[in-house]
């Protein structure tokens, strides 16, 4: 009875995270500047892509190169619900819907590519449907769809404040799904996959399953999270909703922090907002200097920045104060 | 009917012509994907760069596309030597993925790097041919599509010839076909990567000129050029000259039969070729040809 009495007080290591959240939630309340929102609101949304990324190629090693095909779909499915009359929470939602759906259809072919041919195969898709939308024109007048796009409408009083906590709240899932998915029957099976899927299915792994969920997942969040995005930037167009820019984020974020590392797409996707802002002034520069970091960063430290930290012991000293405290709180309890 | 059958024999011969660009900028990729079962998704970027060069000594010197290649082929071949020596082999040594994300790293710096030195408006090789036609019985072909045939068996001969008959060209089939038995034989595999990199690197140059006196382009037109000629490795298998032939013929003629059929529509165009790529990969996901 004792073990049970301990198991009652949850443990620091789960304590930590809820409070960074709780913290993070308080932010606009306490009236930081609109520009630190702003700057956050972009992190949450590049980090929920870089964590849905990493999933699929750190985990499942599915090298996919369509994250750009799912933010797409999902952000024009809000707008264009948001002109039928749908509220774009409705949409939001619809969209994720959308992007799933659209896995789910690409998955049986898509699956029977392995390696490269898989690589390939995905990145046809977003180029396939930017050059639809370009032409395709469901709802309004001549000025709005095809290549002009679409203004996502009726998000008069949802605030900058709203948003940031919308944002926040697909981030921190992003992220506690990864982290429960990891820890359950389908992490097993998805590693297994990335290791050595031959071996994975003689030990009974069913691995179009195993990777049809991962693949669900980070469809549905990807969206989720693109779709946020063009809440805050209302205006959707081809060139910018299927733009690569939305595979090369998670991309990099996830190369830079770690690939296969729970924390590296944290670290990751916080440098990548950091360097988007520095350099967003300078156009096409940004673009080339960005390229460089990733040759650089797969050069001289392919274990991205997580695993340098865990070479050299960077987390031994904050382990050790946890371990301390931990200790500290159990015996005053007793 | 014979009206129908005389409006489409112009949109074949274009087709078959076109084939010819495809070939060219297929014959770069199939090399290194040969050699290291890596897809160099910056190809498609590496041929924009190519036109762009051609462009640039064009304005500065006012010759002639073609006469560039004379400084555009050593060049680019000593830069994907270097590239390939610093930067691929480097990451190819950690994993396959590690090198196709340093591939797309050299993909985006080559695009930006054309939008910073060359703007990113639309820029086409204007010479005194390009626009020039002649006809065959009943059909008017354009000069320019012509060239892109020519040109295309031009590079596929010479590097047929150049597979068969020098040590380093029977180095890279070697590698290509079994790669441990090569480096058993003596062959040193970063080498021949460099090699083979550099020569298809020297294909993107002369296709950039190709394709610039065909088509318009701007930084961003390279990635329709790698998925198409990707489509053609996978279609006419690896290290099948004939075949790489026949794959790049079948993708000219279904972007043009498509645009003709449908009227002239850009985006069936467009999407034509996407769409035959992926049906190839979804019915034969390791190609048609592959092991």
């Amino acid at each position: 009875m004792v073990v049970r009495y301990k198991m009652k007080m949850p443990r620091l290591t789960t304590l930590a995270p809820i409070a960074v959240l709780v913290v993070l939630a308080l932010f606009p309340l306490i009236g930081i500047p609109l520009s630190w929102l702003n700057y956050l609101f972009s992190f949450f949304i590049y980090l929920a892509l870089a964590s849905m990324w990493n999933l699929l190629a750190g985990y499942t090693g599915l090298i996919c190169l369509c994250p750009h095909a799912f933010v797409g779909l999902a952000a024009y499915t809000m707008a264009i619900g948001t002109w039928v009359g749908m509220p774009f929470q409705v949409g939001l939602i619809a969209g994720a819907a959308v992007a799933a759906i659209f896995a789910l259809v690409i998955s049986y072919p898509v699956f029977r590519m392995k390696g490269i041919y898989f690589a390939i195969g995905t990145l046809v898709l977003p180029e396939v449907l930017k050059q639809w939308f370009n032409y395709w024109r469901p709802v309004g007048t001549a000025y709005q769809g095809g290549g002009a796009g679409y203004s996502v409408i009726g998000l008069a009083g949802f605030s900058l404040g709203n948003k940031y906590w919308l944002a926040l709240a697909i981030a921190a899932a992003s992220i506690f799904v990864v982290h429960i998915i990891l820890r359950a029957r389908l992490g097993l099976g998805l590693t297994a996959i990335r290791d050595n899927e031959n071996t994975a299915a003689s030990s009974g792994v069913n691995i179009f399953r195993v990777k049809l969920s991962s693949f669900l997942i980070a469809a549905f969040i990807m969206g989720l999270a693109g779709a946020a995005y063009f809440i805050h930037t209302p205006k959707i167009q081809p060139s910018g909703g299927f733009s690569i820019s939305w595979l090369l984020l998670p991309l990099m974020a996830t190369v830079i922090g770690g690939e296969g590392r729970e924390e590296g797409p944290i670290i990751g996707a916080a440098i990548v907002t950091f360097l988007r802002f520095l350099l967003a002034d300078y156009g096409a520069w940004s673009l080339f200097i960005q390229g460089i970091i990733l040759i650089v960063v797969v050069v001289a430290m392919p274990q991205g920045i997580a695993g340098l930290l865990r070479r050299v012991g960077a987390y031994r000293f904050p382990v050790k104060l946890f371990q301390a405290a931990e200790g500290k709180i159990h015996k005053n309890l007793k | 009917m014979e009206d129908f059958l005389i409006g489409l024999a112009a949109p074949i011969l274009r087709g078959i012509f076109l084939g010819g660009l495809y070939v060219v900028i297929a014959l770069g990729l199939s090399l290194v994907f040969g050699v290291m079962k890596l897809i160099n998704v910056a190809h498609g970027d590496l041929v924009i760069l190519g036109s762009y060069f051609a462009w640039a000594i064009m304005g500065w010197l006012g010759i002639d596309p073609f006469l560039s290649l004379v400084a555009g082929v050593p060049l680019f071949f000593v830069l994907g030597f270097f590239v390939q020596k610093f930067i691929i082999n480097r990451t190819f040594r950690i994993s396959l993925d590690a090198a196709l994300i340093a591939c797309f790293g050299i993909s985006i710096i080559v695009q930006s790097l054309c939008q910073i030195i060359w703007t990113p408006f639309n820029r086409s090789l204007t010479t005194a041919y390009q626009l020039k036609t002649f006809a065959v019985g009943p059909v008017t072909i354009s000069l320019r599509y012509l060239l892109n045939f020519i040109g295309g068996l031009a590079v596929m001969i010479a590097l047929r010839e150049f597979l068969r008959r020098t040590y380093l060209g029977r180095a890279i089939s070697a590698a290509s076909q079994n790669e441990p038995v090569a480096e058993r034989m003596g062959i040193n595999p970063n080498r021949v990567y460099s090699y083979a990199f550099a020569i298809a690197m020297a294909c993107a140059a002369v296709a950039g000129v190709l394709q610039g006196l065909t088509f318009y382009f701007s930084p961003a037109s390279g990635s329709p050029f790698l998925i198409i000629s990707f489509g053609v490795i996978i279609l006419g298998g690896l290290g099948s000259m004939a075949g790489t032939f026949i794959g790049g013929m079948i993708f000219g003629l279904t972007q043009t039969l498509g645009a003709y059929l449908s009227g002239g529509s850009l985006m069936v165009q467009m999407l034509a070729p996407y769409l035959l790529v992926f049906v190839i990969l979804s019915v034969r996901p390791q190609g048609i040809f592959g092991r």
